[in-house]
């Protein structure tokens, strides 16, 4: 997801390879982090990233920012109010609140908040066609599935625009009623049809101008590491060890395991 | 005979993938749209998320297809800029990776709404496994993540298996699935003829 106006940043030229590995690393931290105080510490970290190195404007930062929100509130909701737990704060019909599943509620809606920072931050700092070549070179994947990705993420404002043709096909013939069920077969069969003849025709003409996947090939793009991949490294790094410190240092709250 | 897939299928399995991965994208507003209303009603359109792979197999009926698609599907969502960020791409490997097995102890050689339900079954389950480790769903209370439990695994099989193998039925009329599988026994009976 990219739009026009932004300003490249330090983030912006970090090697895409590098960066989704530091990022699984860090989703693999939180994934196993058990500590609230930790966590709200390494949501404020990735939050400020967020802000102030994707290069975009504040408004639109915000606008993207809405949505998690909402999730934040729907993931921690369920838990607290359906959690198990001793200490019973409120009881109300089938809603059972008490401070174990509150704080466990908390805790998974900062987990989903920073699970989906690390992936806007990625997705809003990293070109997809860089992203491809970037894991050919570094990452040695087999050039035949990275160009067919290539390929696939550049046919996507295609699909849009034949997605709106259906639509107002089925419009002007008055077939727009109708099941649910029935409604997604009328646009899934023909999107999915004509993308499956627009990719035999694609990989046929690959393959007749002698695309192969022998293993030294040159590449349009290259692409390499640089200082800013170690800048980034040391960055997350940094903020993990600074979210321990601050949390033994100055808990917020006298929880350790939410389990 | 070349091992492993050929470009033709790699390239149809992404782009198909990539049609799902919109859909994936546009799946959640819809999601969490839905979650208010409680009860876990929400995971009942769950299985959704699970379609490319089971759609992409039934396409084109070769081994790895079921992986690469929900792979594709969800890096797709991903580029597209996820509400739910990076843990879709892992979500997405490990569901791919479990409706492969169900595909894989058939030998790839069944394609009815049986094997399908089941590859939607065994992504469910890869699925859980995630959410076991990122959502704490044990700690639901019993009634609750029985609920939570029983509306995954309709929906997905309902989605994800009876939906997916009645919408690739419909594409088979269309002709336009012979272009990508193999020749079957039947057309080599055919030219013997």
């Amino acid at each position: 997801m990219r739009l026009d106006s932004y300003r490249e940043t330090w983030l912006h030229r970090t090697n895409p390879s590098v960066k989704l590995l530091v990022m699984i690393g860090v989703f693999f931290v939180v994934l196993f982090l058990h500590n609230p105080n930790v966590l709200i510490n390494l949501s404020v970290g990735l939050l400020l990233l967020f802000f102030l190195y994707t290069g975009y404007p504040m408004k639109y930062l915000v606008l993207f920012f809405l949505p998690f929100f909402v999730i934040f509130v729907s993931t921690a909701s369920s838990m607290t109010f359906f959690g198990q737990g001793t200490t019973t704060w409120v009881r109300w019909g089938l809603v059972h609140i008490t401070k174990e599943s509150f704080f466990r509620g908390m805790h998974l809606g900062f987990r989903a908040l920073s699970f989906a920072l690390l992936g806007l931050i990625f997705s809003l700092t990293t070109r997809p066609v860089y992203l491809f070549y970037s894991l050919m070179q570094q990452l040695k994947v087999k050039p035949k599935y990275a160009y067919s990705f290539l390929a696939g993420v550049r046919l996507i404002p295609m699909m849009i625009e034949e997605f709106q043709t259906v639509q107002n096909a089925l419009k002007v013939r008055g077939a727009d009623g109708g099941g649910i069920v029935n409604k997604m077969k009328r646009y899934a069969v023909p999107l999915l049809s004509q993308s499956i003849r627009r990719a035999q025709r694609i990989a046929v003409a690959m393959e007749a101008k002698r695309f192969s996947d022998a293993k030294n090939r040159t590449f349009y793009y290259q692409i390499g590491v640089s200082r800013y991949d170690v800048i980034f490294f040391v960055w997350m790094i940094g903020l993990i060890g600074l979210s321990y410190y601050m949390a033994t240092v100055f808990p917020y709250f006298p929880v350790t395991d939410v389990r | 005979m070349q091992k492993g897939l050929k470009l033709t299928d790699i390239l149809t399995t992404v782009v198909i993938s990539i049609v799902f991965g919109i859909v994936y994208k546009l799946w959640g507003p819809f999601y969490y749209f839905v979650k208010p209303f409680g009860l876990h009603i929400d995971q009942l359109i769950y299985g959704m998320w699970f379609i490319a792979a089971t759609v992409a197999f039934l396409i084109i009926r070769k081994p790895g297809v079921a992986l690469l698609a929900e792979i594709a599907a969800s890096s797709g969502e991903f580029i597209m800029g996820s509400e739910w960020g990076l843990e879709v791409l892992l979500y997405g490997v490990v569901q791919g990776l479990f409706a492969e097995v169900a595909f894989a102890a058939f030998r790839y050689k069944r394609f009815d709404v049986f094997v399908v339900s089941l590859a939607a079954i065994g992504s469910t389950i890869g699925s859980l496994i995630m959410d076991f480790y990122k959502g704490y769903i044990e700690a639901l209370a019993p009634w609750n993540l029985a609920l939570f439990l029983l509306a995954r695994f309709v929906g997905a099989i309902l989605i994800s298996g009876v939906f997916a193998s009645s919408l690739v039925k419909a594409l088979e009329a269309t002709g336009v699935t012979q272009l990508v599988r193999s020749a079957s026994k039947e057309d080599f009976d055919q030219l013997n003829r």
